[in-house]
């Protein structure tokens, strides 16, 4: 897969609340294409007509303070039932690679990638690859092998990623890969990235259970502390 | 990008469409009232569900088309009030917002019955009531604090409900007993069209799918083939119920049952068959009550908006932004319609009947609605889905006559009670809402049949000082074409911003600035007595936003200022006004005006734009009242009759396309081997001069160039004239 022509990442931000944390993340995405997406969550009792009269001016002065100074976003503004529902609209509206879920960072020093499996790998590595291009951030490729699974496979791929990070002109000196058998990958992640300043992740189709109980990623990007960027899974 | 702010999301898809409606439906209606059904109909009460389900699909054909059409909050109440005004919009907002509430009432009585009924110590009305209040509390609760993304577990919920029904159906045929089929109609038809009236109840909810329009995804398709298809199946599934309670259980003892399907259930399932029945029953009445909850503040909300309700019920909770005014009010008051159970023995079928009443009434407006919508033919209204003839107007005036044969056969408390309701709604009109309601109905539009054709000149307006002019002459191009259609204006201002973004603040004297102006247009067509409307855009490319404008109103002209300083290949001098001209799918005419009208002269050359040019010389001349002169010049070429004479012809021809009687215009045909000093000589007496766009910059060093160039220095007006392109009707005298 050739890498991404220009990568355009998705950041969501409740613009319901006076204050939305963490953007400031925004600034370390530059040179990037950035949407921002101001959606306002409406509750299922309300008319989302309602909440727009009422709010509308409210959410645009908010969506415009986070926009300033800010020249290269384009800014959507959204009254929705549904928030997931909401950013993939809009992610597949304009295009989008990745999903951003915001955290508090200072900067895109150390990038951490977990990798489950082939799924969606080879978006993973050209979005990251894009992502620390422009800079001098360091790779740590991620895999936990679970308890009935052959570790080989897992150094496999992560060598297999590795290799394509090298491709698409990332130093092998900034790439490098940790396996784990804890066997508890969703933790690991979450212990792991903490001490990350980004966690890319990779999006998958959640099954029927996910949606019940609510995904494994979704559970992951909550506890995570640091900003977490999904790539979106789009084949 | 939307240009009017935040966007809405549409999240519901055929799937979310369909569990959103039957979930509504199958509610309290088919676990409660079969008994009641019962005891007035014997087994043909399952026809009476039939006759229901038959008037509730007219319903949704109607609502199919109006909720395509116009895909805004409040469901029926809209439509109404859009439709025939607002008294009657008063009238169904009161009746949809009280029925809701007997509905709601209802279904909670229903809960209590489900709940005290299988419990042995449990026992006496006043149980029943204290648990019907305390799960409206509980859903008051829930509601006022909010909830959000919660679909997945109703929908996991409303499935297991209908499942247990299906399997109750599915096992219950095997066990009917055909004698207990006999009599079929001990009441009658009569009495089957009573019970009509009870369990249309049951049907409630179809109308969400309208309700939500503008959150559903491809709408002119899933509206209508959800709102379709659930009606028919939840039909299907009630008459297949009904004929299994009554066959199963003599309709006598079914009567006389509160839990008549658990009874059912109970005799060949046992105790399981009870308990997922019981179950079932009281998730249907939370989701039902749930949903009618919602729908009143969605109806609420939608009067309010109209001026029809008071916005002080419309203010969403600061925290948790539920419209919690709202929910709290429809609450309270449905609370008490609950605690008339106490006094009332039959309350269950009296609230169930009430809000059958409420709603056949609704409904049989909204029929009414549908034709005065395609009647009056509103330009807002523009369904993507349309009831093809025969359904057309069979389903609106079945609509309205079964509404009234069910409700003719309805208890006499109960019309009581409900004409009650409507002079409740007609005094509302009279003294809170008459004097609050911008906007009327389609009524009189209506009557009037559908509006005759338009013809509609834009004319993008910048300049205080020049705008009367333009607009003078457009308006004169505009009536010349009565025939063709009522003449209309169209006056577009255009502020130029940097970023097109929907969040980008106009400076305020800008925005002000514009509107003065479009108001002093306004205000200049009055005195004209024209038509005319103002359209104020924001745009970084003006050129484009014009075209817009244009492509939407379907424009038949376009007159555009001009300050004339052609250079010298013609070429005109804003690139926003080039944009126009090159690309606007009608007939343009640039004009550069500096005095009165008078005689205009039409330059006609060969070419595409002959017709135009005629056609616009001869609308120019009715400013003034004066008989235009179409002018060809012509270089002799040896033969000057010959060529006098196909000149002339060419006249005629360019006259006789643009649809001029002979009397109504002049020719002049000058034959000069000079044509640019031939034209200058003619052109002398004349005020104005149209001349064809592409005439003039052919090359530069063609005559007619070089006599708009010099035209541009005097005091004459100056129209450059191009044809749309389209071919021009043939006059057909």
């Amino acid at each position: 897969m050739p890498p991404i022509d220009e990568l355009t990442i998705l950041v969501p931000v409740d613009i319901s609340v006076a204050d939305p944390p963490g953007l400031d993340i925004i600034d370390h995405l530059e040179p990037l294409e950035v949407v921002l997406l101001g959606y306002f969550p409406v509750p299922d009792q309300a008319e989302p007509a309602l909440i727009k009269d009422e709010y509308e001016d409210e959410a645009e002065s908010r969506l415009v303070a986070i926009a300033e100074g800010r020249p290269d976003l384009t800014e959507v503004l959204v009254f929705t039932h549904d928030r997931e529902a909401t950013i993939d609209r809009v992610a597949d509206q304009y295009g989008c690679d990745a999903v951003l879920a915001p955290g508090a960072v200072t900067d895109i020093g150390r990038v951490l990638v977990p990798i489950r499996g082939d799924v969606n790998l080879d978006r993973i590595i050209s979005v990251t690859a894009r992502l620390i291009e422009a800079s001098d951030a360091t790779v740590t490729l991620f895999h936990s092998v679970s308890a009935d699974a052959d570790e080989s496979y897992g150094e496999f791929l992560l060598r297999g990623a590795t290799e394509r990070l090298e491709e698409f002109g990332i130093d092998e000196d900034r790439v490098d890969w940790e396996l784990s058998e804890g066997g508890n990958p969703s933790q690991e992640i979450i212990d792991l990235g903490n001490e990350f300043d980004i966690v890319v992740l990779g999006e998958s189709e959640p099954s029927l259970v996910d949606r019940i109980i609510g995904d494994v990623l979704s559970r992951i990007v909550d506890d995570l502390e640091s900003p977490a960027l999904i790539v979106r899974d789009t084949e | 990008m939307s240009v009017d702010g935040g966007e809405l999301e549409r999240t519901l898809g055929f799937f979310e469409a369909m569990t959103l409606g039957g979930g509504t439906m199958i509610g309290a209606g088919i676990f409660i009232l079969p008994g009641i059904a019962a005891r007035n109909a014997g087994p043909a009460s399952s026809i009476s569900y039939a006759i229901a389900g038959f008037v509730a699909l007219l319903a949704a054909l109607s609502l199919s088309e109006l909720a395509t059409g116009m895909p805004i909050a409040g469901g029926s109440y809209h439509y109404v009030n859009r439709a025939l005004g607002s008294l009657f919009g008063s009238v169904v907002g009161w009746g949809m917002w009280s029925g809701l509430m007997f509905a709601s009432a209802f279904y909670m009585v229903g809960f209590g019955q489900y709940v005290v009924e299988p419990v042995p110590f449990l026992d006496g009305r006043g149980y029943i009531i204290l648990l019907g209040l305390t799960g409206l509390a509980l859903l008051t609760g829930v509601n006022y604090y909010g909830t959000e993304e919660s679909s997945s577990l109703q929908n996991v919920m409303i499935s297991a409900e209908t499942l247990v029904i299906i399997v109750f159906v599915v096992l219950g045929v095997f066990f009917i007993v055909p004698t207990n089929l006999e009599p079929f109609a001990p009441s009658g038809a009569e009495g089957v069209m009573a019970t009509t009236g009870i369990v249309f109840i049951s049907f409630l909810g179809f109308e969400i799918i309208a309700t939500v329009a503008g959150e559903i995804k491809n709408p002119s398709k899933i509206i209508p083939l959800s709102m379709i298809l659930s009606v028919v199946l939840v039909t299907i599934l009630y008459v297949l119920v009904m004929l299994v309670s009554t066959g199963v259980i003599p309709y006598d003892r079914l009567g006389d049952s509160p839990i008549p399907v658990a009874d059912v259930a109970t005799s060949y399932m046992g105790p399981i068959g009870a308990v997922s029945i019981v179950f079932a029953a009281i998730i249907a009445a939370i989701s039902s009550s749930n949903s009618s909850v919602l729908a009143a503040s969605r109806v609420i909300y939608a009067m309010g908006r109209d001026g029809v309700a008071s916005e002080w019920l419309n203010v969403s909770h600061p925290r948790f932004y539920t419209p919690h005014r709202a929910i709290l009010t429809t609450s309270a008051l449905t609370a008490a319609l609950i605690l008339v159970g106490l006094r009332v023995d039959a309350i269950v079928s009296l609230l169930a009947e009430a809000a059958s009443f409420s709603f056949l009434v609704a409904y049989s407006l909204v029929h009414v609605s549908l034709v005065v919508f395609r009647r009056a033919d509103p330009d807002e209204y523009d369904p993507s889905f349309s009831l093809p003839s025969p359904l057309y107007p069979a389903v609106p005036i079945l609509g309205v006559v079964l509404s009234v044969v069910v409700v003719s056969q309805m208890a006499p408390v109960i019309v009581t009670i409900g004409t009650g309701i409507i002079v409740v709604g007609v005094v509302w009109y009279a003294v809170y809402a008459r004097s609050r309601v911008v906007g009327e109905g389609l009524l009189r539009e209506a009557l009037r049949g559908p509006p005759t054709e338009v013809y509609r000149v834009v004319v993008p307006v910048a300049n205080p000082e020049t705008q009367h002019g333009l607009l003078r002459l457009a308006a004169a191009s505009a009536r010349a074409n009565a025939d063709a259609g009522e003449p209309e204006l169209v006056a577009v201002n255009v502020v130029h911003v940097e970023h097109e973004s929907p969040l980008q603040n106009v400076e305020a004297e800008r925005a002000d600035h514009q509107r003065e102006l479009l108001e002093n247009a306004q205000a200049f067509a009055d005195e004209m007595d024209v038509t005319l409307r103002t359209r104020a855009l924001n745009a970084s490319d003006a050129g484009a936003a014009l075209l817009d404008v244009i492509e939407e109103e379907a424009a038949d002209e376009v007159l555009l200022g001009w300050r004339a300083e052609a250079s010298q290949d013609g070429g005109v001098a804003s690139p926003t006004v080039a944009t126009v001209l090159e690309n606007a799918p009608c007939d343009v005419a640039l004009v550069a005006l500096r005095g009165g009208v008078g005689t205009p002269v039409g330059l006609v050359t060969p070419g595409r734009d002959a017709t135009s040019v005629a056609r616009r010389v001869a609308e120019f001349a009715t400013v003034d009242g004066t008989v235009p002169t179409l002018l060809a010049v012509v270089p002799a070429d040896g033969d000057e009759a010959v060529a006098r004479r196909r000149a002339a012809d060419r006249l005629a021809e360019a006259a006789a396309a643009a649809g001029l009687d002979p009397d109504e215009y002049n020719t002049e045909v000058v034959v000069d081997d000079d044509v640019e000093a031939g034209i200058r000589a003619a052109l002398g007496e004349y005020q104005t001069v149209c001349v064809s766009r592409s005439a003039a910059s052919e090359s530069s060093d063609n005559p007619v160039a070089h006599v708009v160039a010099a035209l541009t220095g005097t005091s004459k007006n100056v129209a450059l004239v191009r044809g749309s392109g389209r071919p021009t009707p043939q006059s057909v005298d």
